[in-house]
């Protein structure tokens, strides 16, 4: 089998640039842009944490990318390119003539798609990418697995699509030995088990195992520990830590706590409103005294109870207002509704004009109108 | 000091489940003991915190105190009166001030109904009152949960998450509970969310005089709220104590073992990160996870335990006959384990 290359071919592993979701909602007759222009690259070997609240595009960025959004219109726009084994790959080459968008003032009015078009277009171009060069893993792995099938037979399958061993024996061997791989207990017993006679944490570390055995270059975990037990969680976060070390395999991490990314991630790309509004180097970008940060940011970090604000047992900080339906998007800043740190000098731009994503430091983006770009550098308008 | 609300001793709470054809004839039934023999109390205004991993059976003791399931053993009295055996007819003028807020955010909000009728509903259960005294109690109740009166004419599937609870908590409020058991009332919302829920929850404290029984998993949130910490490891309270003590100077292994495993994910505090280093080997020995279904003979914990593991597999604490006791460590923090 052949490990995952990690010299021989530049460049980033994954290029999404300026991707763009909608769905369409029926009752409220308007578009929801879930993603509406969320550029991001993510380095071989490199774990990229996606930090936001629930309806902040995460997942569907996520989804986009795997080419799994089936709602629609559902992916309007932008391109992913996925260098990996030496190939490069559009995975949305050539599908934007199946779209038509109409704009108006701006934004996106209409949307007319040949979705059955698209679809046949879109799996051939994902075919032997999903499953074999990116992988998955879920929120909640009980219902990711198949319950009439017990995990060894669900293992064996992937090994035996995904990889050149077809052999049944051949493939139980593999199978036991990802078992083995992702600590699970006595995995000769657990080949036969069926999902539902496993634990959570359990699940998971299987759902783990059927995304690597097919060692794909890529691996896209969303929440993976959203909804296990504490203890269990800090297991499946030293799971995810040890593998990344040994296999060394790219990850895109979508959490909404932090201290899963902070434990977990290279860099992190703070997302709000289906934007991204800050990304970074992690350690800097979550350092508890970093002065340079989003607003938003800054407050989603204050709003988890510090060990001084339990100490004091006074107020958390909580963020006011509630999070941006992407329904209706503002002209301005999408945060400028719940933003505290406005100041009179900038608060017609806030208001009237989204701020573009701009380098502030080496490798430091942040939308703000506060921040306006790099001390020394011109403004940009750059948007990844 | 203030009297207890709510005084619960040797609680136990078993679910039967009988399988196949043998046992249906037979009539012997497999008994999982979801609360086997906890006993605390409550004093008016007070909030105790009750933490412990899913299945340890946290809401089954909410549930069971508010007599929304029956206890198959034990006492449970609320304000000065044994309520274990109350039929329902007589539970329901006590239901009024011991309400619940549950997890499931849309759980008692009907779909159907906007927010204006579902608190018109809790607000008529137990009075009759006027129309406009209705409206003026609306109005109130929108106010104290912080609510826009311009959400009183939204469904719920029109409302965020953190509105949902909002309305959530005014309808237990309508009723003017005196003691309301909080089941995990932020683990559905965005952290931002959450803690506005928190400040909320610890104002209508303040103001209405509440007492929580606080069910979550959440340990800083739980410190936080709480004066009092129950930590729960399969149906039996292991540690009791001031929040603070149990979160800084937790005695019973399985405490340290849950507080560290949050220190774990956060390996950037550092001060908590030596503690953390250790305890990702101590899980690793550890292995398993709680199981109802075979409980271990003596000490639940022992399984799992790295003191027993230290202590070289000590007798006492598998010894079926010796199951540990609460005892007193000092300052009301009890502790279940020989050892600690």
């Amino acid at each position: 089998m052949d490990a995952p290359v990690l010299s021989g071919v530049e460049g980033p592993l994954l290029t999404i640039e300026n991707l763009r979701t909608y769905f369409y909602s029926r009752a409220k007759r308007a578009f929801i842009r879930s993603v509406d222009g969320v550029s991001l690259s993510l380095a071989r070997g490199e774990t990229l944490g996606i930090v936001g609240e629930s309806g902040s595009g995460k997942t569907v960025t996520a989804l986009s990318a795997a080419g799994l959004v089936s709602a629609a219109p559902g992916v309007i726009g932008g391109s992913v390119e996925l260098h990996s084994n030496g190939t490069r790959r559009k995975l949305l080459d050539g599908l934007d003539r199946y779209v038509r968008v109409k704009e108006h003032d701006g934004r996106v009015a209409e949307v007319e798609k040949d979705e059955r078009g698209w679809r046949r277009h879109a799996e051939t171009l994902m075919k032997g990418v999903r499953g074999k060069e990116i992988a998955m893993i879920f929120q909640n792995p009980r219902s990711a697995l198949n319950p009439y099938s017990t995990i060894g037979n669900q293992l064996v399958e992937t090994i035996r699509l995904h990889t050149s061993l077809r052999g049944g024996r051949e493939a139980k061997e593999c199978a036991i030995h990802w078992l083995e791989r992702v600590r699970i207990d006595s995995p000769r017993l657990r080949f036969d088990n069926f999902p539902f006679g496993m634990s959570g944490g359990m699940c998971q570390r299987a759902m783990i195992a059927m995304a690597l055995c097919a060692e794909p270059s890529l691996l896209i975990a969303d929440e993976p520990t959203t909804g296990l037990d504490a203890t269990i969680q800090s297991r499946i976060v030293e799971l995810l830590a040890q593998l990344k070390a040994e296999t060394g395999i790219a990850t895109l991490l979508i959490s909404h706590d932090i201290s899963v990314i902070q434990r977990l991630s290279d860099r992190v790309a703070v997302m709000y409103g289906g934007t991204v509004v800050e990304t970074g180097c992690a350690t800097e970008l979550l350092a508890p005294e970093a002065k340079l940060r989003h607003p938003y940011t800054a407050a989603l970090l204050a709003s988890i109870p510090s060990a001084e604000t339990i100490r004091r047992k006074s107020y958390l900080q909580a963020i006011e207002g509630e999070v941006l339906d992407t329904i209706e998007v503002p002209r301005g800043c999408r945060f400028y509704g719940r933003c505290s740190r406005v100041t009179e000098a900038v608060r017609e731009r806030c208001a009237g004009l989204e701020p573009p994503l701009a380098e502030v430091a080496p490798g430091h983006k942040l939308r703000c109108w506060l921040y306006p770009s790099a001390p020394s550098g011109a403004m940009h308008e750059t948007r990844t | 000091m203030s009297r207890s609300i709510l005084d619960v001793t040797d609680l136990s709470k078993h679910y039967s489940q009988r399988r196949g054809l043998f046992s249906m004839l037979t009539g012997q039934a497999r008994v999982t003991p979801a609360v086997d023999g906890v006993s605390f109390y409550l004093r008016e205004n007070e909030t105790v915190g009750l933490v412990g991993e899913s299945g340890c059976g946290k809401t089954t003791i909410g549930r069971t105190v508010l007599r929304l399931a029956d206890p198959s053993g034990g006492r449970i009295v609320f304000d000065g009166r044994d309520i274990t055996k109350l039929s329902r007819a007589e539970m329901r003028p006590l239901r009024r001030e011991m309400q619940m807020i549950f997890q499931d955010l849309d759980a008692g909000l009907n779909p159907k109904m906007r927010v204006r009728a579902i608190l018109r509903e809790a607000l008529t259960v137990y009075e009759r009152p006027s129309d406009a005294e209705i409206e003026r109690r609306i109005r109130g109740l929108m106010q104290q949960v912080n609510l826009k009166d311009s959400k009183l004419a939204n469904f719920p599937a029109e409302l965020s998450g953190g509105e949902k609870r909002r309305v959530g908590i005014a309808r237990v409020l309508a009723v003017r509970p005196r003691l309301i058991v909080a089941d995990e009332p932020t683990s559905a919302l965005d952290v931002s969310i959450q803690a506005q829920v928190v400040n909320l929850l610890r104002d209508l404290q303040k103001d209405l005089g509440l007492t929580y029984l606080f069910i979550s998993h959440d340990l800083p949130i739980v410190e936080l709220v709480s004066q009092k910490v129950a930590v729960m490891y399969l149906g039996r309270i292991v540690e009791m104590g001031l929040a603070e003590d149990i979160a800084h100077r937790p005695r019973h292994p399985y405490t340290v073992i849950l507080w560290s495993s949050l220190a774990d994910k956060r390996s950037t505090e550092v001060s908590l990160r030596a503690r953390g280093g250790a305890t990702a080997q101590r899980e690793r020995r550890a292995g398993g996870v709680a199981d109802f279904e075979q409980p271990a003979t003596g000490c639940r914990f022992a399984p799992r335990c790295s003191l027993y593991q230290d202590k070289g597999r000590p007798a006492v604490c598998t010894d079926r006959a010796s199951e540990p006791q609460l005892r007193d460590v000092g300052n009301g923090h009890v502790v279940a384990c020989h050892f600690a």
